[in-house]
């Protein structure tokens, strides 16, 4: 158990220091460019998954959270904040927006749908609003602009990414995060076990929203321009699941094996098909929630124990073909 | 330990207890019977916390319980078995029982109780690694209860643990259920198998409609004419 910890910690390491040496080994803009579009995923569905995966509350406007965090950090950012505590403020901005449907919906124990439906309508409204209050673009800073540079940006979004991954493992190792599963599992047992179901929901909503913020506010940071309600368009509520499902719901690596490889197919197929892509995602994630519920780290598992049991038929197998020998032979 | 003085309560407009009154004392195993919607569960949800009170008292070692929420009244002791067991049946029997000791009072000591869990059900030892979605229902019941103990309860409520077991299982949990009575806890028990639920009590309380209309020690109320016709046939 220790033993398969510490590789796993080893990996982890191994994986963050190489790929803070990418940029030194000559990598073009475009894989770097890339490798932020997977870390900002990463960073959505991570965030998603806190509330949708472990907690089991389906949230289908993550886009407010995220759409909030942008909105906060570019208008802070391009005001003269600092970057730090425009970071911040981005997330606790979506925080304070999440407790409108999270305190009604759980506080009145509104089954799991009526919270889902009012994630949704709230991040519609949103993205009609800003678009109406906000009809234009947004610019980083002409500073920015004219000398963009990618490598502190590469280096910052790294940093959150590994923050917000950090943040998850943590959460769902600590004894909160062994409430928000048993929330999830079955509401009424938990109770019945000393888990206050509300607060734990309204925790896990929380961390959700800030995290969702902090995502948007590295988005703020590292798209030189875009619409102002482009940032909160339903793709950005239905992206995050779609990653975490494929990935694995309720881990803690799925939406980071699943932002890798949305990312990968999805900048493949925007070149061979164009808009058609979305409808190829929306295929593939009724195929993984209809065929394989535990995505691809569940599909891992699977191979995993074939393999295994492969191995263990192959170590015995000699023995049994000496008995068999015995038996005609004598 | 337990006193409900004058309780009524309901869902909404419609009222499902009237006036109830019983009491648990320390390490006594006391039974609730009635026939089904008779208000039973909607006692138990009462002492949990689940559902609140419109009139009268619940008191739990002299404490007032009606307004704390759940999680505190479980905090104090009083730890429920939900009808059915309701385990989590995606996580393994291990699991089920760690999440039993969720609150603070629990969890300093999780080792020794888990340990005590395991010697009066070794199936559930035998299955710890096990999905408990892929148990057999006796086994279910069974963890549900550990997964209670766990808890380290002073007082155990126990929501029809006989639902849909097959006699034989239904004798083995009521052996248990005994068992653990004898080990100190005091037990709340629900039960529509009237006969072996007043044969395990040492007093009963019989419902029906909301009210409660006969109390008495377990084998006063065996042969107690009305409950006879009533329920034994």
């Amino acid at each position: 158990m220790t033993i398969k910890k510490g590789i796993s910690l080893a990996l982890l390491v191994i994986g963050v220091v190489a790929l803070g040496l990418v940029p030194r080994m000559g990598a073009s803009e475009s894989l770097l460019n890339l490798l932020i579009l997977m870390f900002i995923y990463t960073m959505l569905a991570t965030s998603w998954n806190i509330l949708g995966g472990y907690t089991g509350q389906v949230n289908l406007g993550h886009a407010a959270f995220f759409g909030l965090g942008t909105l906060t950090a570019r208008m802070l950012y391009t005001g003269g904040c600092p970057l730090p505590l425009a970071f911040l403020v981005a997330g606790v901005v979506p925080v304070v927006f999440s407790m409108l449907i999270g305190v009604p919906a759980f506080r009145l124990r509104l089954r799991g749908d009526y919270f889902t439906i009012g994630t949704l309508a709230l991040s519609q409204i949103l993205y009609i609003t800003i678009g109406n209050v906000l009809p234009k673009i947004t610019y980083l800073p002409m500073a920015d602009i004219q000398n963009y540079q990618i490598l502190p940006r590469y280096y910052i979004i790294l940093a959150l990414t590994v923050f917000t991954i950090g943040v998850a493992y943590a959460l769902v190792k600590s004894r909160l995060g062994l409430g928000l599963v048993a929330v999830r599992e079955n509401e009424d047992a938990a109770e019945s076990l000393g888990v206050n179901a509300f607060a734990h929901k309204l925790l896990a909503l929380a961390v959700s929203a800030f995290l969702g913020g902090l995502t948007g506010g590295a988005y703020a940071y590292y798209q030189p321009s875009y619409y102002f309600n482009y940032t909160f368009s339903p793709p950005w509520s239905l992206e995050p699941v779609t990653m975490t499902f494929i990935g694995g719901v309720g881990t803690v690596h799925g939406p980071v094996i699943g932002a890798i490889f949305f990312v990968l197919l999805k900048e493949w197929l925007v070149l061979r098909v164009g808009e058609y892509h979305l409808i190829i995602f929306g295929v593939l994630f009724i195929l993984v929630v209809l065929f394989l519920p535990g995505g691809l780290v569940e599909a891992w598992e699977r191979i995993r124990r074939l393999v295994a049991r492969r191995t263990t038929v192959k170590a015995t197998a000699p023995t049994a073909c000496a008995g068999g020998n015995n038996l005609p032979g004598n | 330990m337990l006193e409900l003085e004058g309780v009524n309560a309901g869902y909404k407009d419609l009222q499902v207890l009237w006036g109830v009154s019983l009491r648990v004392g320390e390490g006594e195993l006391v039974a609730l019977v009635g026939p089904n919607g008779a208000g039973k569960t909607t006692t138990l949800r009462i002492i949990s916390g689940l559902l609140k009170p419109t009139a009268g008292s619940v008191r739990f070692l002299g404490r007032q319980l009606d307004k704390e929420p759940a999680h505190r009244i479980v905090e104090m002791g009083i730890v429920q078995v939900p009808e059915g067991g309701r385990v989590f049946t995606g996580m393994s029997v291990q699991e089920n029982l760690e999440l039993g000791a969720f609150t603070a009072r629990a969890r300093k000591e999780k080792e020794q109780t888990m340990k005590w869990v395991y010697q009066l059900f070794p199936r559930l030892e035998e299955r710890r690694h096990q999905r408990a979605g892929t148990l057999s229902g006796g086994e279910r019941q069974m963890l549900a209860i550990g997964r209670a103990l766990m808890a380290k309860p002073r007082l155990l409520l126990l929501d029809e643990p006989s639902f849909g077991l097959a006699p034989i299982l239904v004798e083995q949990i009521f052996e248990m259920i005994a068992e653990i009575n004898r080990q100190g806890v005091a037990v709340l028990l629900v039960e529509q198998n009237v006969r072996a639920a007043l044969e395990l009590a040492q007093r009963a309380y019989v419902i029906e409609n909301g009210r409660i209309v006969g109390e008495g020690s377990g084998d006063a109320l065996l042969s107690f004419e009305s409950v006879r016709s009533a329920y034994l046939g």
